[in-house]
């Protein structure tokens, strides 16, 4: 029997951040991976071609800062513009808060464009404040609780600060829908429609459903730059995992927990498919609430809890596909080396595509995000999330299923790129079922749940649940279905560490 | 009638909210005069005779939300209200089924067991929830949402009261209270029941007149604001008005009266006539100009400031905020005359829930469906209907022996698409003629001799709701009912307690909180507001 | 057209609802489940004193039936209900709560051991939703008996000879044991009344027979048919509780905050907590020590019945209200069952009071009458217990 004071269960993103941390604040931590290696599922790959997660935007400093990793990650970050796909030519290049169309003329809404920027930015880092901590309530140390409100106030204070028409106007756009907001500031098409993308990105929800600027905000909380990291997915969870490493923390890969112990309502540790038992009186599991409930044994749970837990709503409707290329394809006046591609011609486009989702079909049009990670290469990948690709597809995701979904992907993205089918030499797909096997994250969802209201905050990932502590005494949660999500933030696993040693203190 | 150019009061519109600010105020003393385009009051709640010896509520058709402080302060069956409530309904399915629902507890859980057993017993904590949700947010119908960027003190006394209602709920209510205020109708059910048909059945309610699905978060609030209502103490009861839903409009109207109102008919507003920032008057279509220091606009916001006021007399972000705010047309109707009863052939006999509402969508996904098309501006293939022959419990509706039915169809845009233009102007007679074609042959899963029945029948489109009524869009809530447009961001942020940037110029229908629904709610709260303004307390349960 | 009224609405005959029509005189039914049940056949007294006399004859078949059968379903109902029924051994039946996550008690009832795996459930409360999201990730069946299983309570010092009568040898029998006496037909030594009797259960359709059987038997026991009224008097004198009279059952109220917890009333020994996780239980070990209220059993002064009456401290302070209460013919006193708030509670205090209205002929009147907490139940004849039974 080994004995650590704490587990961490599944080096992902989430899990990689917790285990640093807890290492780094003098525990003897033991991390845990199924898989051969770290990463999770950012860093599943579906074959030789880029990992699921291309692109990072949320990383969080607080994470970079509580790991000790300095004023910059140790890892490249090129800063992406954006190429909102159009079909007649017209496409249109954002950086940040300029857009403006490929031919260098002046797009017609490149005003309401900035000001939708500078306004959802100040929006975004307001509920990233929100997002660095714990939600409000659960039974918390006086101190902590403390911390928590002073954070709060200062949230009230700087929305306050804002003046009054603009609080009350967060107040309700916060609450609003994508597709009305963006389309109240601009007409429809690929900018609108490039809005309303990024809105639903990874989400089961469409542009029109209410709630989706909440998600949009929360994108926006360092200013909605997307970034490359050079070295791909790999190099940033091979930054977590020195971190880690530094810190003294065990990696243990190609292990599985077969059960979490407890004793008298109290964790004990783990033991593993092995049979090898490690011991510690805290536990982090950032395996999905569900499975970490069946790991520690449902009669541990009471009923209403296994409840919510099964009414957690995550089903992934993005496929991964990456292309092989010929070479890197060419569009005029835009430098796709250091561009993110995004087709979503309008935002109907968009809310089009989500409709056959709802009933278990593939998007015949589908809202695609493209990237060439390694944009040198002689014959280069193009890396795409295709939205919509439902996890419980009718019929099931057979080979013939895949493939005509590689297929759909290439023909749309040849409405804007028509060179591109020629260039295609082989195609690598991924569908949510495949993630969710690979990974156990349910539904293959990238945030292990649904972010929306529903599931948020202290109703993450269940009412009563909210506050990393699950269960018997000594479990946490510390994946993405806690506060605030998933999305290569690394928040949640933060969160986690944090409140685990605070109830030690 | 003799009519005194100068009021204290002006009221633009005689819906029921319109009528029932006008009526707190007479009480209060006030001299107030209502002004309205038709030649009869009552907007949307009106009962018309379109063919003789029938009597249809043509618009909205059954009552339930109608605040009873409201019936008692303005004593409305002194001026012959009655509401009878009915007894329940049904959803019939397409090979010879239905689903009934009864008010009778036991026979309820017997009719769910036939369809699924679990779903009999979870219907209790279905119905626990949402009865808990009632009971939290009634209180607040007639209060003021609190405006939460302002120090205020009565802003802050309403927050104050927001925050213990809800810190009184304990921490797990208060959990699922938030829960159930965002998520959807569907997804709310989905953890309920696993029964298609027991799920159709209850979801209509969450996309009654609203630009949403099924599966659309914050539709569970919708479902709530049509049960939030009740009828004498029993909550979620909806029943008949005698005499139509005109006979709401119309013993308010007669209580108005009462107390020294006046109402001008065929007298529609074109301008709300102001100085210096402040509201002097209206001005009519026909040219008429009464005076009074404040007016109170029944008609939905934009109505009200995007045609109605010139746009320099509005600070621009105001008209901005205006103008986003969102009224979606999504209904329409069909009234209709039949020569008796039709059949249906899957009900047994004597069925208390015919004398109910009556459904045919068999499933969450079918209704999800019928949102799909109404968001690319096509009527639902398969639309949601709520049919009721009110005339089975109502004597006075239909002539002896024959009956009238009132169909509310969701979904249907307001902006057809016609090629490829969208707009209200596309709801020609064959677009209409289409319609009635299409809620027919859904009606007929029900009642397949319906066709036959037919004396007389009124198509109602949203375009012509609009045009009739007033409403934008045809939309029956003076503006769709989401979080981001409801309590203190209704209408717009900043200004959801009835005045508006122009002083004296109020607002007292749908458009304001707490919403849609005959519930004369924002006419009595807008009453209250204009009455404070002079510093003067209203009286009555409504106060 | 005439309105007709809706066959499909309404109360539905119960198992033996022709027997029981037979008999009643007074014609008196209530709805207990969705059944006609009857309130009383003839008159309340005389049933009553049949129970205490001879022996008594009620249909229990509305009452909800659930059987939860399979490896893991040990596993589950003790992760659902508070006592350990791990200890409860195959032929034996346990009376138990069930709470939600928040320790609030959701209903109350007993608890069959048939079989190593095979259990069945009888409660007041419609269970089914409940038992299925209990049963969720266990190795566990749930089936909803409650319209296959019929059940008759035969109670009263003569009930052991009357089956012996009817050729069914329950001598073995002790206090809540069981057995399957014929095929088909099992008996239990149990019983809402706190004396001798046994729950006799079997097929739907074959209760009828079973009925007339025991009707047969009974004829020179004096048995008696009897309703409700006369076994609600029964079960305040033994103490027990009613769910929706003397606790809300948590999962049916409409109004927050009316759950109570088995401390509240006073069934913490029902909850054993070293048994390992169930529902509630981390709630509970929060809520043992600090109950808001306390059940009590009072005898309250002079002759007429208060339920529902108002209780005060030095007739002054409100501290509480009687749930049930009702004048013992057996124990000749004025019994109560109420709920008093807590400090006053565990002061055990002498000044309570309740407020009572009496209406004599057309006369209203108010009175404070003095309240006297007592300890055990109000009636408990060593004939409920003794093995081999008596049979008079």
């Amino acid at each position: 029997m080994t004995r650590f004071d704490a587990i961490v269960i599944g080096a992902g993103v989430n899990g990689l951040v917790a285990a640093a941390l807890l290492a780094r604040r003098g525990k003897k931590v033991c991390l845990i991976e199924a898989a051969r290696h770290a990463g999770g599922m950012a860093g599943l790959r579906p074959g030789e071609g880029p990992a699921l997660a291309h692109l990072v935007h949320n990383l969080s400093p607080a994470v970079r800062r509580d790991l000790g990793l300095g004023r910059d990650w140790p890892f490249a970050l090129t800063p992406l513009a954006t190429v909102a796909l159009a079909e007649d030519g017209r496409h249109v290049v954002v950086d940040g808060p300029n857009a403006k169309l490929a031919d260098g003329t002046a797009h017609p809404f490149a005003a309401a464009h900035a000001a939708l920027t500078e306004r959802l930015t100040r929006y975004g880092a307001l509920l990233r404040n929100m997002a660095e901590t714990a939600p409000p309530g659960g039974g918390m140390s006086g101190i902590a609780m403390m911390r928590q409100g002073l954070r709060f106030a200062r949230t009230g204070l700087s929305l306050r600060a804002m003046g009054k028409p603009e609080m009350r106007r967060f107040l309700q756009v916060l609450l609003s829908n994508a597709y009305d907001l963006i389309l109240d500031e601009m007409s429809d098409g690929p900018l609108a429609g490039l809005w309303t993308a990024d809105a639903v990105r990874g989400a089961a929800l469409g542009p029109r459903s209410p709630g989706t600027v909440f998600s949009l905000i929360y994108r926006m909380g360092h200013g909605g730059i997307v970034s490359r990291p050079e070295g791909g997915m790999e190099a940033v969870i091979a930054a977590l995992e020195e971190a880690g490493r530094k810190a003294g923390c065990t990696l243990r890969t190609d292990t599985r927990v077969a059960r979490i112990l407890t004793e008298g309502d109290r964790v004990t540790g783990v033991a593993t498919e092995a049979g090898e038992i490690l011991s510690a009186q805290v536990v982090l599991s950032s395996a999905a609430p569900l499975t970490t409930a069946r790991l520690t044994g449902l009669d541990h749970f009471d009923i209403e809890a296994t409840r919510r837990l099964r009414n957690l709503r995550a089903r992934g409707t993005v496929a991964k596909v990456n292309l092989k290329l010929a070479r890197a394809p060419a569009l005029p006046g835009v430098d796709l080396a250091s561009a993110r591609m995004v087709f979503a011609p309008s935002a109907e486009y968009v809310e089009t595509a989500f409709n056959p989702s709802k009933y278990g079909e593939m998007s015949e049009a589908p809202v695609i995000e493209a990237v060439m990670p390694d944009p040198g290469a002689a014959s280069p990948w193009l890396s795409l999330l295709v939205q919509y690709a439902p996890a419980d597809l009718d019929g099931g995701w057979t080979a013939a299923a895949r493939d005509r979904l590689a297929q759909i992907a290439t023909r749309t993205l040849a409405r804007a790129l028509p060179d591109l089918p020629g260039l295609v030499t082989s195609a690598e797909v991924m569908t949510p079922d495949q993630i969710g096997a690979a990974t156990g994250g349910p539904g293959g969802h990238w945030h292990q749940a649904e972010l929306t209201f529903d599931q948020m905050l202290t109703l993450r990932p269940g009412n009563g649940m909210g506050h990393y502590a699950f269960g018997p005494s000594g479990l946490y949660l510390c994946g993405a279905a806690t506060h605030p999500g998933g999305d290569v933030m690394g928040l949640s696993g933060r969160n986690a560490a944090l409140r685990a040693l605070e109830d030690r203190a | 009638m003799s009519l005194n150019a100068t009021y204290d009061v002006i009221v633009a519109g005689a819906g029921h909210n319109g009528l029932t600010a006008a009526a707190y105020l007479a009480r209060a003393g006030r001299k107030v005069l209502v002004v309205e385009k038709n030649d009869w009051i009552g907007g949307a709640a009106v009962s018309r005779s379109l063919h003789p010896g029938w009597t249809y509520s043509n618009c909205s058709y059954v009552c339930s939300l109608l605040r009873r402080e409201i019936v008692r302060d303005l004593d409305l069956p002194k001026y012959g209200l009655q509401v009878i409530p009915y007894e329940g309904g049904a959803t019939f399915t397409r090979d010879g089924d239905y689903f009934a629902y009864y008010s009778d507890h036991h026979a309820l859980h017997r009719e769910m067991a036939r369809h699924s057993r679990r779903d009999a017993d979870a219907y209790q904590r279905y119905a626990q929830a949402v009865m808990r949700q009632c009971r939290f947010i009634r209180p607040f119908l007639l209060r003021d949402a609190p405006d939460p960027a302002s120090l205020r003190p009565r802003d802050l006394g309403e927050m104050a009261y927001l925050v213990k209602k809800a810190h009184g709920l304990g921490p797990r209510e208060l959990g699922e209270t938030l829960r159930f205020w965002t998520m959807s109708i569907g997804d709310f059910l989905d953890e309920h029941f696993e029964n298609d048909l027991i799920k159709a059945h209850l979801a209509g309610s969450g996309i009654i007149g609203t630009g949403l699905g099924v599966y659309s978060p914050g539709t569970a609030y919708v479902l709530l604001h049509h049960y939030m209502g009740d009828i004498d103490g029993g909550i979620g009861a909806w029943g008949f008005a005698r005499g139509g839903m005109g006979a709401i409009s119309a013993a308010i109207g007669a209580d108005f009266e009462a107390h020294g109102g006046t109402i001008l008919k065929g007298a529609g507003v074109e301008k709300f006539l102001t100085k210096d920032g402040r509201v002097t008057g209206v001005a009519l279509e026909d040219g008429k100009v009464f005076k009074a220091p404040v007016v109170a606009s029944n008609m939905d916001v934009k109505r009200t400031f995007l045609t109605h006021v010139d746009a320099g007399d509005l600070p621009p972000e105001f008209t901005r905020a205006v103008e986003r705010f969102k009224i979606r047309g999504s209904s329409a109707k069909l009234n209709i005359a039949l020569d008796r009863m039709p059949s249906f052939p899957a009900a047994p006999a004597h069925a208390s829930f015919l004398r109910g509402d009556l459904h045919v969508s068999q499933s969450l996904s079918e209704l999800e469906r019928a949102y799909d098309d109404w968001k690319a501006g096509r009527v639902s293939a398969k639309p949601y209907i709520d049919m009721l022959i009110p005339s089975q419990i109502d004597p006075t509706m239909a002539p002896t022996g024959a009956h009238m039915m009132t169909v509310f169809v969701q979904y249907a845009p307001y902006d057809l698409a016609q090629g490829s233009t969208r707009s209200g102007v596309n709801w020609d007679d064959a677009a209409r003629r289409q319609l009635a074609d299409c809620v027919l042959d859904q009606m007929s899963v029900a009642c397949p001799d319906i066709r036959e029945r037919i004396v007389h029948m009124e198509v109602r489109c949203p375009a012509e709701i609009e045009r009739e009524v007033g409403l934008t869009e045809g939309n029956i809530f003076q503006g769709e009912l989401t979080f981001d447009q409801l309590f203190f961001n209704r209408p717009v942020p900043g200004w959801s307690q009835y005045d508006s940037p122009i002083k004296g110029l109020y607002l007292c229908g749908s458009s304001a909180h707490p919403g849609g629904g005959v519930m004369g709610a924002p006419g009595a709260n807008a009453a209250r507001a204009i009455l404070r303004a002079d510093g003067v307390r209203m009286k009555g349960y409504a106060a | 057209m005439s309105v007709m009224t809706d066959p499909k609405v309404g109360l539905i005959p119960g198992p033996v609802h022709d027997r029981l029509a037979a008999l009643s005189r007074s014609q008196a039914w209530y709805g207990w489940a969705g059944y006609v049940a009857p309130s009383h056949l003839d008159s309340m007294e005389f049933e009553y004193f049949a129970l205490r006399n001879q022996a008594s004859l009620f249909d229990v078949s509305p009452m909800h039936k659930y059987r939860i059968t399979g490896p893991g379903a040990l596993a589950m109902l003790n992760r659902m209900v508070t006592r350990d029924v791990a200890k409860l051994r195959a032929g034996r039946v346990g009376y138990t709560l069930w709470c939600d996550e928040e320790g609030m008690v959701i209903d109350d009832g007993t608890l069959f051991r048939l079989g190593e795996d095979d259990w069945r459930l009888c409660c007041q409360e419609p269970m089914l939703d409940w038992l299925m999201e209990a049963a969720w990730g266990f190795d566990a069946k749930v089936t909803d008996e409650s319209h296959d299983i019929a059940g008759l309570s035969l109670q009263g010092p003569c009930a052991f000879a009357i089956l012996e009568a009817a050729g069914l040898d329950v001598g073995h029998l002790k206090p809540f044991d069981l057995a399957e006496i014929e095929p088909g037909l099992t008996v239990s030594r149990t019983g809402f009344t706190g004396d001798l009797g046994y729950e006799l259960w079997t097929a739907w359709d074959a209760a009828p027979a079973l009925w007339d059987r025991l009707w047969e038997a009974g004829r020179h026991h004096g048995l008696r048919a009897i309703g409700y009224d006369a076994l609600n008097l029964a079960r305040i004198e033994a103490g027990f509780l009613t769910a929706g009279v003397d606790f809300q059952p948590v999962l049916s109220v409409e109004r927050l905050h009316r759950g109570l917890t088995p401390f509240e009333l006073n069934l913490g020994h029902m909850v054993h907590f070293d048994k390992g996780h169930f529902n509630g239980r981390r709630a509970l070990i929060r809520a043992r020590n600090t109950p808001r209220s306390l059940l009590m059993r009072l005898d309250v002064e002079g002759f007429k019945p208060a339920p529902g009456a108002l209780i005060y401290h030095r007739k002054k302070r409100e501290i509480g209200h009687l749930s049930s209460g009702i004048w013992s013919p057996t124990a000749k006193c004025n019994i109560a069952l109420a709920h008093v708030r807590m400090p006053y509670a565990a002061q055990r205090p002498a000044n309570l009071w309740a407020e009572i209205y009496t209406l004599e002929e057309g006369r209203w009147a108010t009175r404070m009458v003095r309240l006297t907490p007592v300890k055990g139940p109000f009636f408990a004849p060593p004939r409920a217990k003794a093995t081999p039974p008596a049979r008079l």
